[in-house]
């Protein structure tokens, strides 16, 4: 039977301006998926744009290959990634200086 | 031909001698002293085996929001290859993974990952894992060598090692009475001024639960000491205990650790942490004054790294076996 995690990486948390999440090691997973729950938003046209990011060390990181995403007001949004390598975050932000959302952060791996 | 008492006495010291003598050909095993019966053995090339994070309780709406602040954030445990940015990947004592307990880096933030079990029987009960801990390395983005803690580098001891704060192991026992009681080791590898102690601790009061906090006696902030937010409620066990955290923050050795308690008595008994041998019985066990419900014959382990500066710090765990004499 395959092996599968699900990680919750920031829960509750109130996004403002530009954030990363902690690293998590991935590198026994094949594939992975995020989701991210956008539990409120300062108003229903706010923006989040997240972008994943690879790291061989967890300490120095770059973009991954594929497309920016982007949450919009309240809801559920979510993307795949693969071959990652060892260490796997998001980068992120809020457009709008004064605008905030609160999500929820989940990283699903498998092998 | 000898008394039945003698008889009986002989087969059992045979009995004795059998089991060692097949945990000894066991590879795996051999390493262990388990207790008479092995209620779990986790080796984490082969998942989580259980271990996740601990949260605090929620509304019946399933809210987060009212978690209590203290309890919301213990961070997910992560299946590590314990891979550096010098070497690579190091690898756990077994295979390539280990559970790595990993706080944020946030002065006093504390990671918890948490066993859940039941008690079939009372009696003892012996928690044993091969462990290690580290803080994080630095890089420019964490800014670890400018962070309180950081100092010279003297060719031998290394700055990040003044940078782990603590680590704990403990559990949350509950009788079929719902009289619940946590008994907690914790190793202290420097003060809240970043200074090396090195030494094993004990709490004297029993942690702030979430029903506490409910009924309005106990509210903590995000980043205090769970466990026993006061320091002046912690006792220092023997003597101090050093660990060969090999100089630097990216060359992991492992340290064998084997705790016993008795949740008949409901009390610790020994703890030994590789070459040190600790007697635990007269280290108090302070228990809830009111009674809980839904927890009949609760055993659950937790084990926390608390960072004590504004890094990183890990707990790692090879593998874990929790063994009883039921």
């Amino acid at each position: 039977m395959r092996q599968s995690q699900a990680a919750v990486l920031e829960r509750y948390t109130v996004l403002t301006g530009d954030f990363t999440t902690e690293p998590y090691e991935t590198g026994w997973a094949a594939e992975a998926r995020w989701f991210v729950r956008v539990l409120e938003s300062s108003t229903p046209d706010t923006k989040v744009v997240f972008t994943t990011q690879v790291s061989p060390d967890g300490l120095h990181w770059c973009d991954a290959e594929g497309q920016e995403q982007t949450a919009q007001g309240e809801g559920l949004v979510s993307w795949p990634v693969r071959e990652f390598g060892q260490w796997l975050r998001i980068r992120g932000s809020v457009e709008g200086a004064d605008r905030s959302a609160k999500v929820l952060i989940y990283l699903t791996l498998k092998d | 031909m000898g008394s039945p008492t003698s008889d009986t006495t002989m087969d059992t010291a045979i009995a004795g001698h059998l089991r060692r003598a097949m945990l000894d050909a066991d590879p795996v095993l051999s390493r262990y002293n388990p207790l008479s019966r092995i209620l779990v053995f986790d080796q984490f090339n082969s998942g989580t085996h259980g271990w996740t994070e601990l949260i605090g309780n929620h509304d019946g709406e399933g809210n987060l929001d009212t978690v209590d602040d203290h309890m919301r954030d213990f961070r997910p445990p992560q299946l590590s290859s314990c891979t550096f940015f010098d070497v690579g990947t190091h690898g756990a004592m077994t295979g390539t993974y280990a559970l790595k307990v990993a706080t944020r880096p946030v002065t006093g933030h504390t990671a918890v990952a948490i066993r859940r079990l039941t008690m079939a029987k009372k009696g003892r009960v012996q928690f044993e894992t091969y462990f290690t801990y580290k803080a994080e390395a630095a890089s420019e983005e964490n800014g670890a060598s400018t962070q309180a803690g950081a100092g010279d580098w003297d060719g031998n001891i290394h700055p990040s090692e003044q940078q782990f704060g603590a680590f704990t192991i403990a559990t949350d026992i509950c009788d079929d009475r719902g009289e619940r009681y946590h008994t907690v080791m914790r190793y202290q590898n420097t003060d809240l001024d970043n200074q090396f102690t090195r030494r094993w601790m004990y709490p004297v009061v029993p942690e702030p639960t979430p029903r506490e906090h409910l009924e309005g006696k106990a509210k903590l902030a995000a980043t205090d000491d769970f466990t026993a937010p006061n320091p002046q409620d912690w006792r220092q066990i023997g003597e101090s205990q050093s660990f060969c955290y090999n100089e630097v923050p990216t060359k992991v050795n492992w340290h064998y650790l084997r705790w016993q308690i008795d949740t008949e008595a409901r009390k610790n008994i020994e703890l030994q942490v590789n070459d040190r041998v600790y007697d635990l019985r007269d280290v108090p066990v302070p228990v809830y004054e009111e009674r809980y419900d839904s927890l009949d014959n609760l055993l659950n382990f937790y084990v926390s790294a608390r960072t004590h500066t504004g890094v990183r710090n890990f707990l790692f765990l090879d593998s874990v076996l929790v063994s009883v004499d039921w």
